[in-house]
């Protein structure tokens, strides 16, 4: 399908550059509600993205030529209307005018691990594998049961090649494994809801984390409301990913990119501290990084070839460069990065539990309801789903209420864990800790 | 372009599956077959920078067998006919396998009940046909927009302006029903950022329909307003953490109806022991005041659809009347097992994906009050305007739902002071409870609903502006 889309692109009158990504998809998904399957499905699919840039002289005059480009999908079916998918994209690039950019040429990318070899011969078997260690795990969990979950196994193939030269072919899984679990108490039952995302089976620890959400389960049944004021708080594992990385809507990832610093959105300047007050935690340090093994925004080159990369961002508070795609380089006059990838932060210096210290209250949060940072503003206010209040080391079940800050402010003044965590798009320290954030409680 | 009739190749596939679906049935009790295909155009405009573009197609058919216990699916994005004819034997081979292994479903849950029969195909009603315009004068439209926002204030560092035009097209089969639909749904945003050169803030005017582009018109007085509510922006504050009267607009209303709400009376909430609401069934959950309604028949709404993806045919549904819990709502699995009656909310991201309970346009209706009456009335509180996020909790039926900012309210007149952004938290069925006044206005905001964090549908929101109780942060 790819050469025949290849054939027609080369042969497309207007056509001045090109990129095309094939990608077959095949994904196994398991359901069960309790202990009975509540559905089994198989879905594959084929599909080739293409992006055509045409060169022509502006609408609104001058002797510079200037790009416009569009994407389309062909899928199986359009083959036989090829021409016309292509003449139409054509026809999109040529309506719009931004200053001409180019594409990758042939570079060498590197070999990252992203494949899990069971995963793609037996896909059935690990899921339902994973949902057997589930229910058993809870078996020897006091009065937690198993409400629902969902496992989906995925293998992609995706083939890239685009008009400079590029061809390269990428292999990968993708594991999502979803579950909801209750707790029942004297008149009550409360719900713990997790969904881990991985690249390989081997790195989800099923019983351990099947004891680590039992007993937050547990603990909500006993859950008070946090009290109002400003109070030190530490986030921890899945809660701490989703306040840091945010499924890559992070404003960490969306100010460093050459794509808002274009865009006049991005405040942030190479060699000027990230913070707009003076830092008073621990150094803080950011790396993308694409080539981490099963790391699932990790990749041997992005969308459009640019190989994957490890790349400093952000060293002791100061940005050390934007990361950026080919035209985003080329319009800010920086070298090419690529796609972001995961994000990495350097462990701390402090244990774990030496963050948790302290006459309190503080506050320890273990899920959020949701937590997404305004992905330019860095503002965030999030419903905290479970935490602990602490007091001389004595923890109360909490959850309500919500904590709400700056992601900036709140990272100048972080104290991180030594411990660290790989939790999929993201590897660092398990935990970090805010001295001054303000709680909305009782 | 005639976007009202069937695309060709969904036309041709859909011609197979009475066949298929008789096969597979010769082997299970019940199969059906459903045909998608998603796509459209995106323009985008922003300082130095515009891209007319695919919205990227999705394209595929799902086969559904039951086992007599449960569903079981097979999905591909190749719809030849041989193709098609081929994933079902193998389907159909997979699926008896399994009922006569180790891996025997549970005993029957009894037939499904595939409905009355029916032929019907459906299209949206618009005024201005979009696709009457070409995608050069949709793109003008934008660069319009853009340049006309751009000069109303020197604080403005860019503006964003993106229209979207998607045409869902769906064609379901089992042996009683024949039904195709197509579903245009448009979106035009303009997004305007701004600075002080200190810090950068933005703020944003929308409108969604399903529909033509009548709809989603913005006018001058639409620019302005958001160019001056970006920048005040810049001037926010953080809200004093507490509990406060509250004025929700609309768009507030909505995301209280959706998230904190809708999500815990799917039923498949009912099902997984997830939904505390089950224990409010016929009873009095909300205030008198209160009335929500899911409703997937909504002339224009942008969660607007004819007949879900289970082939059931969109109708309203009162989930709160008077404030009594009346039900909730339900695809086909879990309307078989709690065996109630069937409301048409039973939805797929795409056929790569399972269907799920999923809302429609879901909405507070109407009151008496009007606004203003609803302002005078508040000694101190805050006026919560524009959501951002929500988050269901059906379980524990904690409230998330983020607004970008909110405008204190002091003896009873809107002070300018700004809080940004703000979160609302709190005990649903005490929030609902709470409502004290119901707003004589109405409307419906679109967006995209995910059900926990994935399988992303369109869906609006809204219903009028409320009164109501909130802890705030």
């Amino acid at each position: 399908m790819l050469q025949q889309v290849i054939d027609a692109l080369r042969r497309q009158e207007g056509v001045h550059d090109w990129c095309a990504r094939h990608v077959e998809k095949r994904s196994t998904q398991y359901y069960v509600i309790g202990a009975r399957p509540e559905s089994r499905r198989v879905a594959t699919s084929e599909r080739v993205v293409v992006t055509v840039m045409n060169d022509h002289a502006p609408a609104a005059g001058g002797p510079e030529l200037v790009r416009g480009e569009a994407d389309v999908t062909v899928l199986p079916s359009d083959l036989l209307r090829l021409a016309d998918k292509l003449s139409q994209a054509v026809f999109m690039a040529r309506l719009t005018d931004n200053p001409r950019y180019g594409l990758p040429g042939p570079l060498r990318h590197p070999v990252v691990e992203l494949a899990d070899p069971e995963m793609q011969e037996r896909p059935q078997e690990v899921a339902e594998r994973l949902v057997g260690q589930l229910t058993r795990s809870l078996a020897a969990e006091k009065n937690v049961r198993l409400s629902s979950a969902e496992v989906f196994v995925e293998e992609s193939h995706v083939h890239t090649q685009n008009s400079r030269g590029v061809d390269s072919h990428q292999v990968g899984t993708h594991l999502l494994f979803d579950w909801v679990l209750l707790a029942a108490g004297d008149a009550d039952e409360m719900e713990s809801h997790v969904a881990f995302e991985r690249r390989r089976a081997a790195d989800l620890d099923v019983p351990a984390l099947a004891q680590r959400y039992a007993e937050h389960a547990r603990d909500a049944l006993a859950a008070g409301t946090p009290k109002t004021g400003t109070f030190p708080v530490v986030v921890s594992d899945e809660a701490l990913d989703e306040l840091v990385v945010s499924e890559g809507n992070s404003p960490l990832i969306l100010r460093s990119s050459a794509q808002l610093k274009y865009q006049q959105i991005s405040p942030w300047e190479v060699g000027q501290s990230i913070f707009t007050q003076t830092p008073s935690g621990d150094a803080f340090t950011l790396y993308a990084n694409a080539l981490l093994p099963f790391g699932t925004r990790s990749g041997s080159l992005d969308g459009e070839g640019l190989p994957g990369q490890r790349l400093s961002i952000v060293e002791n508070g100061v940005l050390t460069r934007f990361w950026a795609t080919q035209r985003y380089a080329e319009y800010l006059g920086v070298p090419p990065t690529g796609a972001f990838g995961n994000l990495e932060l350097p462990a701390g210096m402090h244990s774990f539990a030496s963050l948790l210290e302290g006459a309190g209250p503080l506050y320890h949060i273990v899920a959020f309801s949701a937590m997404s940072p305004d992905p330019l503003t860095g503002d965030f206010v999030g419903e905290i789903r479970l935490g602990y209040e602490l007091h001389n080391g004595q923890a109360r079940p909490i959850r309500g209420g919500s904590i709400g800050g700056n992601l900036f402010d709140v990272l100048a003044a972080a104290r991180w864990s030594r411990e660290t965590a790989f939790l999929g798009d993201y590897a660092g320290p398990r935990a970090v800790r805010f001295p001054q954030v303000t709680v909305a409680g009782a | 372009m005639n976007w009202q009739a069937l695309p060709p190749e969904l036309s041709n596939a859909s011609e197979a599956l009475p066949t298929l679906v008789a096969e597979m049935e010769r082997k299970v009790p019940y199969a059906a077959a459903l045909l998608c295909r998603n796509g459209g155009l995106q323009v985008q405009v922003r300082d130095r920078e515009q891209s007319v573009t695919e919205i990227a197609p999705s394209q595929g058919l799902v086969l559904s067998a039951w086992n007599g216990a449960y569903f079981e699916e097979m999905a591909s994005s190749d719809l030849s006919r041989e193709h098609m004819f081929g994933l079902a034997r193998g389907f159909m081979g997979t699926v008896r396998a399994r009922l006569r292994g180790a891996v025997r479903p549970v005993a029957s849950d009894g037939s499904i009940d595939p409905g009355q029969a029916q032929r019907a195909h459906y299209a949206t009603a618009c005024v201005e046909d979009p696709t009457a315009l070409s995608a050069k004068e949709k793109l003008d439209l934008c660069l319009d927009l853009q340049t006309r926002a751009r000069k109303l204030d020197p604080r403005i560092v860019n503006v964003q302006v993106r229209y979207a035009e998607t045409l869902e097209s769906k064609a379901f089969v089992n042996r009683a029903r024949q039904l195709s639909q197509n579903v245009l749904r448009l979106r035009l945003t303009v997004m305007v950022f701004v600075s002080d050169g200190q810090q950068l803030q933005y703020d944003w005017v929308g409108k969604d329909a399903s529909g033509g582009l009548e709809a989603i018109r913005l006018s001058d007085d639409d620019l302005r307003r958001v160019c001056e509510s970006a920048v005040a922006m810049l001037g926010a504050k953080k809200v004093p953490p507490g509990m406060y009267d509250v004025i929700c607009c609309p768009d507030v209303s909505g995301v209280i109806a959706h998230e904190a709400f809708g999500h815990g009376v799917e039923l498949d909430m009912f099902l997984k022991d997830r939904a505390r609401s089950e224990q409010y069934l016929g009873k009095p959950i909300a205030s008198p005041l209160v009335d929500i309604l899911d409703d997937p028949s909504y002339l224009g709404g942008h969660g607007t659809y004819f007949f879900d993806d289970e082939g059931q045919i969109s109708s309203p549904t009162y989930i709160i009347r008077h404030g009594v819990f009346e039900r909730g709502l339900s695809d086909l699995y879990s309307a078989h097992r709690l065996r109630v009656p069937r409301s048409a909310n039973g939805r797929r991201e795409s056929f790569e994906r399972k269907v799920y309970v999923r809302m429609s346009n879901t909405f507070f209706g109407r009151g008496k009050t009007p606004v203003s009456e609803m302002i005078e009335s508040v000694e101190r509180g805050v006026y919560l305007e524009h959501s951002s996020s929500g988050m269901e909790d059906p379980k524990g039926w904690g409230m998330q739902v983020t607004s970008q900012y909110g405008v204190e309210i002091l003896n009873g007149k809107l002070t300018g002071r700004r809080f940004a952004p703000i979160g609302i938290t709190g005990y649903v069925p005490d929030i609902l409870q709470s409502v004290s006044a119901v707003g004589d206005d109405f409307k419906l905001s679109g967006g995209t609903c995910g059900k926990g964090h994935k399988e992303w549908v369109p869906v609006s929101s809204g219903g009028p502006h409320l009164k109501l109780k909130a802890r705030l942060g």
